[in-house]
Protein backbone atom coordinates (compact mmCIF):
# COMPACT_ATOMS: atom_id res chain seq x y z
CA UNK A 1 0.00 0.00 0.00
CA UNK A 2 1.44 3.04 -0.84
CA UNK A 3 -0.45 6.24 0.58
CA UNK A 4 0.77 8.73 -1.83
CA UNK A 5 -0.64 7.56 -5.17
CA UNK A 6 1.95 8.13 -7.31
CA UNK A 7 1.27 9.26 -10.90
CA UNK A 8 4.68 8.36 -12.90
CA UNK A 9 7.30 5.74 -11.94
CA UNK A 10 10.46 6.69 -11.57
CA UNK A 11 14.16 4.84 -11.05
CA UNK A 12 13.41 5.27 -7.26
CA UNK A 13 10.55 3.01 -7.57
CA UNK A 14 12.34 0.05 -9.66
CA UNK A 15 15.06 0.16 -6.70
CA UNK A 16 14.86 -2.53 -4.02
CA UNK A 17 13.27 -1.37 -0.70
CA UNK A 18 16.52 -2.74 1.09
CA UNK A 19 18.83 -1.19 -0.85
CA UNK A 20 16.88 2.05 -1.03
CA UNK A 21 17.01 2.02 3.00
CA UNK A 22 20.78 1.39 3.22
CA UNK A 23 21.29 4.31 0.97
CA UNK A 24 18.94 6.48 2.55
CA UNK A 25 20.39 5.77 6.28
CA UNK A 26 23.89 6.27 5.30
CA UNK A 27 22.75 9.50 3.42
CA UNK A 28 21.16 10.47 6.68
CA UNK A 29 24.04 9.51 8.59
CA UNK A 30 26.09 11.92 6.64
CA UNK A 31 23.69 14.56 7.59
CA UNK A 32 23.26 13.74 11.05
CA UNK A 33 27.28 14.61 11.77
CA UNK A 34 27.16 17.84 9.03
CA UNK A 35 28.16 20.74 11.49
CA UNK A 36 28.91 23.23 8.40
CA UNK A 37 26.69 25.61 7.08
CA UNK A 38 27.77 25.58 3.51
CA UNK A 39 27.35 21.95 3.37
CA UNK A 40 24.18 21.32 4.96
CA UNK A 41 22.55 24.86 2.91
CA UNK A 42 23.76 22.60 -0.42
CA UNK A 43 22.42 19.32 1.13
CA UNK A 44 19.25 20.52 1.50
CA UNK A 45 18.89 22.02 -1.73
CA UNK A 46 20.20 18.91 -3.57
CA UNK A 47 18.27 16.30 -1.60
CA UNK A 48 14.79 19.18 -2.34
CA UNK A 49 15.54 18.99 -5.90
CA UNK A 50 16.21 14.51 -5.78
CA UNK A 51 13.10 14.42 -4.48
CA UNK A 52 10.99 16.76 -6.81
CA UNK A 53 12.32 14.74 -9.80
CA UNK A 54 12.26 11.14 -7.78
CA UNK A 55 8.88 11.06 -5.83
CA UNK A 56 6.99 11.04 -9.17
CA UNK A 57 4.19 13.42 -8.06
CA UNK A 58 2.63 15.82 -9.56
CA UNK A 59 4.14 19.44 -8.77
CA UNK A 60 1.05 20.48 -6.77
CA UNK A 61 0.89 17.58 -4.41
CA UNK A 62 4.53 17.99 -3.83
CA UNK A 63 3.68 21.90 -3.12
CA UNK A 64 1.10 20.15 -0.79
CA UNK A 65 3.66 18.11 1.49
CA UNK A 66 6.36 20.58 1.67
CA UNK A 67 4.83 22.10 3.98
CA UNK A 68 6.24 19.73 6.47
CA UNK A 69 9.38 21.38 5.50
CA UNK A 70 8.67 25.06 6.47
CA UNK A 71 7.12 24.17 9.89
CA UNK A 72 10.34 21.90 10.15
CA UNK A 73 12.30 24.56 9.15
CA UNK A 74 11.11 27.53 11.79
CA UNK A 75 10.55 25.05 14.38
CA UNK A 76 14.43 23.67 14.54
CA UNK A 77 15.67 27.17 13.72
CA UNK A 78 13.77 29.69 15.86
CA UNK A 79 14.17 28.43 19.44
CA UNK A 80 18.46 28.35 18.59
CA UNK A 81 18.47 31.79 17.09
CA UNK A 82 16.24 33.37 20.21
CA UNK A 83 17.71 31.00 22.81
CA UNK A 84 21.20 29.56 21.82
CA UNK A 85 24.50 30.38 23.67
CA UNK A 86 26.63 33.02 21.61
CA UNK A 87 29.37 35.91 22.30
CA UNK A 88 28.56 38.14 19.67
CA UNK A 89 25.10 39.81 20.89
CA UNK A 90 23.08 41.64 17.50
CA UNK A 91 20.17 42.15 19.43
CA UNK A 92 18.86 41.55 22.51
CA UNK A 93 15.09 41.73 24.82
CA UNK A 94 14.37 40.52 27.63
CA UNK A 95 15.01 37.09 27.61
CA UNK A 96 15.34 36.93 23.84
CA UNK A 97 19.16 37.32 22.64
CA UNK A 98 20.05 36.80 19.03
CA UNK A 99 23.68 35.69 18.32
CA UNK A 100 25.93 35.89 15.65
CA UNK A 101 26.74 32.48 16.17
CA UNK A 102 23.08 31.33 17.56
CA UNK A 103 21.55 32.59 14.40
CA UNK A 104 23.97 30.90 12.24
CA UNK A 105 23.41 27.71 14.64
CA UNK A 106 19.56 28.00 14.21
CA UNK A 107 19.73 28.37 10.25
CA UNK A 108 22.04 25.09 9.95
CA UNK A 109 19.20 23.35 12.22
CA UNK A 110 16.58 24.73 9.60
CA UNK A 111 18.52 23.44 6.38
CA UNK A 112 19.52 20.21 8.18
CA UNK A 113 15.52 20.23 8.90
CA UNK A 114 14.75 20.10 5.27
CA UNK A 115 17.45 17.77 4.40
CA UNK A 116 16.11 15.32 6.68
CA UNK A 117 12.50 15.64 5.34
CA UNK A 118 13.70 15.29 1.47
CA UNK A 119 15.62 12.20 3.04
CA UNK A 120 12.82 10.59 4.85
CA UNK A 121 9.88 11.74 1.86
CA UNK A 122 12.21 10.64 -0.92
CA UNK A 123 11.75 7.36 0.72
CA UNK A 124 8.65 7.37 1.61
CA UNK A 125 6.80 8.67 -1.36
CA UNK A 126 8.88 5.50 -3.67
CA UNK A 127 8.53 2.76 -1.49
CA UNK A 128 5.10 0.67 -0.94
CA UNK A 129 4.82 -0.73 2.56
CA UNK A 130 4.35 -4.57 1.12
CA UNK A 131 7.46 -4.21 -0.94
CA UNK A 132 9.80 -2.78 2.27
CA UNK A 133 8.45 -5.56 4.38
CA UNK A 134 9.02 -8.65 1.70
CA UNK A 135 12.13 -7.07 1.22
CA UNK A 136 13.51 -7.28 4.65
CA UNK A 137 11.87 -10.40 5.32
CA UNK A 138 13.77 -12.13 2.12
CA UNK A 139 16.66 -10.28 2.09
CA UNK A 140 17.81 -9.02 6.29
CA UNK A 141 16.28 -11.88 7.43
CA UNK A 142 13.33 -10.12 9.39
CA UNK A 143 11.36 -12.64 11.24
CA UNK A 144 7.97 -13.32 9.31
CA UNK A 145 5.75 -12.87 12.15
CA UNK A 146 6.84 -8.77 13.22
CA UNK A 147 6.82 -8.47 8.59
CA UNK A 148 3.37 -9.69 8.64
CA UNK A 149 1.73 -8.31 11.67
CA UNK A 150 3.25 -5.27 10.67
CA UNK A 151 1.29 -5.03 6.94
CA UNK A 152 -1.58 -6.92 8.42
CA UNK A 153 -1.99 -3.94 11.08
CA UNK A 154 -1.14 -1.38 7.88
CA UNK A 155 -4.41 -3.08 6.19
CA UNK A 156 -6.21 -2.55 9.16
CA UNK A 157 -5.93 0.88 10.28
CA UNK A 158 -8.55 2.02 7.55
CA UNK A 159 -11.27 0.23 9.86
CA UNK A 160 -9.72 2.27 12.89
CA UNK A 161 -10.48 5.37 10.86
CA UNK A 162 -13.70 3.90 10.02
CA UNK A 163 -14.94 3.00 13.42
CA UNK A 164 -13.91 6.29 14.65
CA UNK A 165 -16.56 7.85 12.22
CA UNK A 166 -19.51 5.59 12.87
CA UNK A 167 -18.28 6.11 16.84
CA UNK A 168 -18.52 10.28 15.72
CA UNK A 169 -22.05 9.86 14.23
CA UNK A 170 -23.05 8.06 17.11
CA UNK A 171 -22.24 10.40 19.65
CA UNK A 172 -24.06 13.14 17.73
CA UNK A 173 -26.86 10.88 17.49
CA UNK A 174 -27.36 10.58 20.69
CA UNK A 175 -26.80 14.44 21.40
CA UNK A 176 -23.80 14.26 23.30
CA UNK A 177 -22.48 17.92 22.92
CA UNK A 178 -18.82 18.66 22.86
CA UNK A 179 -17.50 20.71 26.12
CA UNK A 180 -15.22 23.46 25.20
CA UNK A 181 -12.00 23.60 27.22
CA UNK A 182 -9.29 20.88 27.80
CA UNK A 183 -11.31 19.32 30.44
CA UNK A 184 -13.82 18.72 27.30
CA UNK A 185 -10.59 17.77 25.58
CA UNK A 186 -10.26 14.89 28.22
CA UNK A 187 -13.49 13.52 28.09
CA UNK A 188 -14.04 13.62 24.11
CA UNK A 189 -10.66 11.30 23.83
CA UNK A 190 -11.98 9.32 26.56
CA UNK A 191 -15.06 8.70 24.35
CA UNK A 192 -13.04 7.57 21.66
CA UNK A 193 -9.78 6.06 22.66
CA UNK A 194 -11.54 3.38 25.32
CA UNK A 195 -13.60 1.36 22.24
CA UNK A 196 -11.90 2.45 19.38
CA UNK A 197 -8.61 0.38 20.99
CA UNK A 198 -10.77 -2.00 22.68
CA UNK A 199 -12.30 -2.94 19.20
CA UNK A 200 -8.43 -2.82 17.79
CA UNK A 201 -7.35 -5.42 19.99
CA UNK A 202 -10.09 -7.71 19.57
CA UNK A 203 -9.69 -7.34 15.82
CA UNK A 204 -6.08 -7.41 16.04
CA UNK A 205 -6.15 -11.09 18.43
CA UNK A 206 -8.68 -12.17 15.97
CA UNK A 207 -6.73 -11.84 13.01
CA UNK A 208 -3.60 -12.81 14.78
CA UNK A 209 -5.34 -16.40 15.14
CA UNK A 210 -6.29 -16.81 12.15
CA UNK A 211 -2.47 -15.76 11.16
CA UNK A 212 -0.83 -18.04 13.29
CA UNK A 213 -3.25 -21.00 12.25
CA UNK A 214 -1.99 -20.58 8.59
CA UNK A 215 1.76 -20.53 9.28
CA UNK A 216 2.10 -16.78 8.96
CA UNK A 217 4.14 -16.40 12.18
CA UNK A 218 7.08 -18.87 10.56
CA UNK A 219 7.64 -20.64 13.96
CA UNK A 220 7.54 -24.02 11.92
CA UNK A 221 10.04 -24.69 8.69
CA UNK A 222 12.66 -22.83 7.12
CA UNK A 223 11.73 -23.05 3.42
CA UNK A 224 9.11 -20.45 3.31
CA UNK A 225 8.39 -19.29 0.01
CA UNK A 226 7.25 -15.66 -0.39
CA UNK A 227 4.16 -14.27 -3.02
CA UNK A 228 6.06 -11.30 -3.71
CA UNK A 229 9.70 -12.12 -4.50
CA UNK A 230 12.19 -9.10 -3.60
CA UNK A 231 15.22 -9.12 -6.46
CA UNK A 232 18.16 -6.43 -6.86
CA UNK A 233 18.06 -4.85 -10.59
CA UNK A 234 20.37 -2.42 -12.14
CA UNK A 235 18.30 -0.13 -10.89
CA UNK A 236 19.62 -0.40 -7.22
CA UNK A 237 23.21 0.32 -9.03
CA UNK A 238 22.00 3.38 -10.93
CA UNK A 239 20.19 4.60 -7.86
CA UNK A 240 23.56 4.14 -5.74
CA UNK A 241 25.64 6.43 -8.68
CA UNK A 242 22.42 8.78 -8.55
CA UNK A 243 22.48 9.46 -4.89
CA UNK A 244 25.95 9.51 -3.74
CA UNK A 245 26.75 11.84 -7.02
CA UNK A 246 23.69 13.82 -5.35
CA UNK A 247 26.04 14.49 -1.54
CA UNK A 248 29.11 14.46 -3.55
CA UNK A 249 27.66 17.58 -5.05
CA UNK A 250 26.69 19.07 -2.65
CA UNK A 251 30.10 18.87 -1.14
CA UNK A 252 31.89 20.11 -4.05
CA UNK A 253 29.41 23.30 -4.03
CA UNK A 254 30.13 23.86 0.11
CA UNK A 255 33.82 24.16 -1.76
CA UNK A 256 33.40 26.02 -4.25
CA UNK A 257 30.72 28.41 -3.43
CA UNK A 258 31.05 28.74 0.46
CA UNK A 259 27.99 31.50 1.34
CA UNK A 260 28.80 31.75 4.39
CA UNK A 261 32.18 30.36 4.79
CA UNK A 262 31.93 29.10 8.85
CA UNK A 263 32.99 26.07 10.17
CA UNK A 264 31.48 24.18 12.56
CA UNK A 265 28.44 25.76 13.99
CA UNK A 266 28.36 24.17 17.27
CA UNK A 267 29.71 26.44 20.27
CA UNK A 268 33.26 26.50 21.28
CA UNK B 1 13.09 -16.99 23.83
CA UNK B 2 12.64 -20.35 26.05
CA UNK B 3 10.56 -22.79 24.66
CA UNK B 4 9.00 -25.74 26.21
CA UNK B 5 6.84 -28.69 25.01
CA UNK B 6 3.31 -29.48 25.88
CA UNK B 7 2.10 -32.68 24.45
CA UNK B 8 4.77 -32.68 21.75
CA UNK B 9 3.29 -28.81 20.84
CA UNK B 10 6.27 -26.13 21.28
CA UNK B 11 4.79 -23.21 23.28
CA UNK B 12 6.97 -20.40 22.74
CA UNK B 13 7.41 -17.87 25.54
CA UNK B 14 8.59 -15.08 23.86
CA UNK B 15 6.57 -12.72 22.02
CA UNK B 16 3.57 -14.35 19.45
CA UNK B 17 2.14 -13.08 16.44
CA UNK B 18 -0.89 -12.27 18.20
CA UNK B 19 1.15 -10.05 20.81
CA UNK B 20 3.88 -8.18 18.22
CA UNK B 21 -0.09 -7.78 15.77
CA UNK B 22 -1.88 -6.38 18.81
CA UNK B 23 1.10 -4.54 19.78
CA UNK B 24 1.87 -3.05 16.02
CA UNK B 25 -1.98 -2.00 15.94
CA UNK B 26 -2.09 -0.56 18.99
CA UNK B 27 0.99 1.65 18.06
CA UNK B 28 -0.23 2.47 14.68
CA UNK B 29 -3.33 3.88 16.35
CA UNK B 30 -1.01 5.80 18.52
CA UNK B 31 1.15 6.89 15.42
CA UNK B 32 -1.55 8.36 13.77
CA UNK B 33 -2.37 10.12 16.94
CA UNK B 34 1.35 11.33 16.91
CA UNK B 35 0.72 12.36 13.73
CA UNK B 36 -1.83 15.12 14.12
CA UNK B 37 -0.40 15.73 17.83
CA UNK B 38 2.31 17.67 15.95
CA UNK B 39 -0.42 20.45 15.51
CA UNK B 40 -1.66 20.54 18.77
CA UNK B 41 2.27 21.08 19.82
CA UNK B 42 2.33 23.72 17.54
CA UNK B 43 -0.89 25.19 18.81
CA UNK B 44 0.52 25.35 22.34
CA UNK B 45 3.85 26.57 21.42
CA UNK B 46 3.15 30.28 20.79
CA UNK B 47 1.29 30.23 24.60
CA UNK B 48 4.89 30.67 26.00
CA UNK B 49 7.95 30.50 24.81
CA UNK B 50 8.47 26.14 24.74
CA UNK B 51 5.05 25.69 25.52
CA UNK B 52 4.74 22.90 23.10
CA UNK B 53 7.08 21.01 25.51
CA UNK B 54 4.39 20.17 27.96
CA UNK B 55 2.38 18.15 24.97
CA UNK B 56 5.45 16.27 24.23
CA UNK B 57 4.33 13.02 26.66
CA UNK B 58 2.41 11.76 24.09
CA UNK B 59 5.15 11.08 22.03
CA UNK B 60 6.20 8.63 24.47
CA UNK B 61 2.88 7.26 25.47
CA UNK B 62 2.51 3.30 22.53
CA UNK B 63 5.33 2.07 24.42
CA UNK B 64 3.93 2.49 28.14
CA UNK B 65 0.40 1.68 27.34
CA UNK B 66 1.28 -1.18 25.00
CA UNK B 67 3.77 -2.91 27.94
CA UNK B 68 0.37 -1.85 30.20
CA UNK B 69 -1.42 -4.25 27.80
CA UNK B 70 1.26 -7.07 26.84
CA UNK B 71 3.63 -7.39 29.75
CA UNK B 72 6.49 -9.19 27.85
CA UNK B 73 9.84 -7.66 26.91
CA UNK B 74 10.61 -6.12 23.61
CA UNK B 75 7.01 -4.98 23.11
CA UNK B 76 7.69 -1.32 24.35
CA UNK B 77 10.79 -0.81 21.53
CA UNK B 78 8.65 -2.90 19.17
CA UNK B 79 5.57 -0.39 20.11
CA UNK B 80 7.53 3.30 19.33
CA UNK B 81 9.43 2.36 16.64
CA UNK B 82 5.90 1.00 15.29
CA UNK B 83 3.64 4.03 15.98
CA UNK B 84 7.64 6.17 14.57
CA UNK B 85 7.31 4.41 11.47
CA UNK B 86 3.75 5.41 10.86
CA UNK B 87 4.57 8.90 11.33
CA UNK B 88 7.52 8.53 8.99
CA UNK B 89 5.08 6.77 6.54
CA UNK B 90 2.68 9.78 6.51
CA UNK B 91 5.62 11.90 5.22
CA UNK B 92 6.65 13.87 8.30
CA UNK B 93 8.91 16.92 8.39
CA UNK B 94 11.45 15.16 10.22
CA UNK B 95 11.97 12.32 8.18
CA UNK B 96 14.01 9.11 9.09
CA UNK B 97 15.01 10.50 12.56
CA UNK B 98 11.99 9.39 14.06
CA UNK B 99 12.26 6.13 13.77
CA UNK B 100 15.45 6.83 15.97
CA UNK B 101 13.85 9.04 18.21
CA UNK B 102 11.10 6.05 18.45
CA UNK B 103 14.07 3.82 18.81
CA UNK B 104 15.98 5.68 21.92
CA UNK B 105 12.30 6.58 23.74
CA UNK B 106 11.44 2.59 23.44
CA UNK B 107 14.23 1.55 24.56
CA UNK B 108 14.41 4.07 27.94
CA UNK B 109 10.75 2.87 28.62
CA UNK B 110 12.08 -1.06 28.42
CA UNK B 111 15.06 -0.08 30.43
CA UNK B 112 12.74 0.94 33.19
CA UNK B 113 10.30 -1.97 32.56
CA UNK B 114 13.57 -4.15 32.50
CA UNK B 115 14.60 -3.08 35.67
CA UNK B 116 11.68 -3.91 37.40
CA UNK B 117 12.12 -7.62 35.73
CA UNK B 118 8.25 -6.80 33.90
CA UNK B 119 6.72 -7.57 36.89
CA UNK B 120 5.83 -4.38 38.23
CA UNK B 121 3.26 -1.98 36.62
CA UNK B 122 2.50 0.75 38.86
CA UNK B 123 1.86 4.54 39.15
CA UNK B 124 5.50 5.05 39.98
CA UNK B 125 7.32 2.84 37.70
CA UNK B 126 5.04 3.92 34.87
CA UNK B 127 5.85 7.65 35.63
CA UNK B 128 9.52 6.40 35.79
CA UNK B 129 9.71 5.10 31.78
CA UNK B 130 7.38 8.05 31.20
CA UNK B 131 10.32 10.30 32.73
CA UNK B 132 13.42 8.21 30.44
CA UNK B 133 11.53 8.18 27.27
CA UNK B 134 11.89 12.12 27.83
CA UNK B 135 15.65 11.66 28.84
CA UNK B 136 16.21 9.69 25.74
CA UNK B 137 14.38 11.77 23.54
CA UNK B 138 16.87 14.72 25.25
CA UNK B 139 20.17 12.43 24.37
CA UNK B 140 18.97 12.44 20.35
CA UNK B 141 18.63 16.67 20.31
CA UNK B 142 22.25 16.90 21.40
CA UNK B 143 23.31 15.04 18.15
CA UNK B 144 20.22 16.27 16.20
CA UNK B 145 19.59 19.93 17.48
CA UNK B 146 22.70 21.08 19.34
CA UNK B 147 20.17 21.61 22.23
CA UNK B 148 23.42 21.66 25.01
CA UNK B 149 23.94 24.99 23.59
CA UNK B 150 21.00 26.60 24.31
CA UNK B 151 21.45 29.09 27.17
CA UNK B 152 21.21 27.16 30.63
CA UNK B 153 18.31 28.37 32.19
CA UNK B 154 16.11 27.74 28.47
CA UNK B 155 17.88 24.01 28.50
CA UNK B 156 16.70 23.09 32.21
CA UNK B 157 13.27 25.02 31.86
CA UNK B 158 13.16 23.37 28.31
CA UNK B 159 13.52 19.39 29.64
CA UNK B 160 11.85 19.78 33.06
CA UNK B 161 8.73 20.40 31.45
CA UNK B 162 9.27 17.48 28.95
CA UNK B 163 9.98 15.49 31.72
CA UNK B 164 7.06 16.62 33.74
CA UNK B 165 5.02 15.73 30.66
CA UNK B 166 6.49 12.49 29.84
CA UNK B 167 5.65 11.28 33.31
CA UNK B 168 1.63 13.16 33.54
CA UNK B 169 0.74 12.20 29.70
CA UNK B 170 2.67 8.57 28.98
CA UNK B 171 2.99 7.68 32.75
CA UNK B 172 0.06 8.07 34.66
CA UNK B 173 -2.67 8.81 32.16
CA UNK B 174 -1.40 5.64 30.01
CA UNK B 175 -2.42 4.02 33.31
CA UNK B 176 -6.04 5.14 33.97
CA UNK B 177 -6.20 4.39 30.06
CA UNK B 178 -5.37 0.83 30.35
CA UNK B 179 -7.31 0.53 33.49
CA UNK B 180 -10.48 1.26 31.69
CA UNK B 181 -9.49 -0.86 28.62
CA UNK B 182 -9.19 -3.86 31.38
CA UNK B 183 -12.58 -2.74 32.76
CA UNK B 184 -13.92 -3.39 29.10
CA UNK B 185 -12.41 -6.97 29.48
CA UNK B 186 -10.53 -7.06 26.39
CA UNK B 187 -6.86 -7.49 28.11
CA UNK B 188 -8.11 -10.85 28.74
CA UNK B 189 -7.50 -11.43 25.24
CA UNK B 190 -3.97 -10.94 25.94
CA UNK B 191 -3.14 -12.25 29.33
CA UNK B 192 -0.25 -15.25 28.59
CA UNK B 193 -2.85 -17.87 29.59
CA UNK B 194 -1.85 -19.41 26.14
CA UNK B 195 0.08 -22.06 27.23
CA UNK B 196 -2.63 -23.70 29.24
CA UNK B 197 -4.98 -22.69 26.20
CA UNK B 198 -3.31 -24.49 24.14
CA UNK B 199 -2.62 -28.10 26.78
CA UNK B 200 -6.44 -27.95 26.59
CA UNK B 201 -6.62 -28.01 22.54
CA UNK B 202 -4.06 -30.71 22.43
CA UNK B 203 -6.43 -32.73 25.18
CA UNK B 204 -9.11 -32.46 22.67
CA UNK B 205 -7.97 -33.36 19.67
CA UNK B 206 -5.79 -36.38 21.17
CA UNK B 207 -9.15 -37.49 22.78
Amino acid sequence: MNVWGQDRITWLHKANPVVKLGILLLLFTMTVLTHNLDFIMYQAAVFTVCLVLLCGLKLWKIGLFSLPFLIAFVSSASTMMLFGKGETIWWEWGLFKVSEESFYRGLHLGFKGIAFAAEGLLFVTTTSSVALFYGLMQKLKLAPKFAYSFMASIRLLPMVWEEFLIRRQALQVRGMRPVKGIRGLAERANMFAVPLLAQSIRRAHRVAAAMEAKQFDGDQGKGRTFFYESRYSRYDLVIMLLLAAAAGAAYLFSIWAPGFGIGDVRFN
Amino acid sequence: MQSKTLGGLPVKKGLRLSDILVTVLISLVFGVVYHFWASVYSLFKPLFPEAGELMYGMWFAAATLAFLLIRKPGVAVIAELAAAHIEVLFGSGWGLNLLLYGLIQGLACELVFAAFRYRKTGAWVVALAGAAAAFGSMFMDFYLSYTDDYALWMFIYKYSMRVISGVLIAGLAMLALAKALERTGVTSLLNPASSKDYAALDDARNG
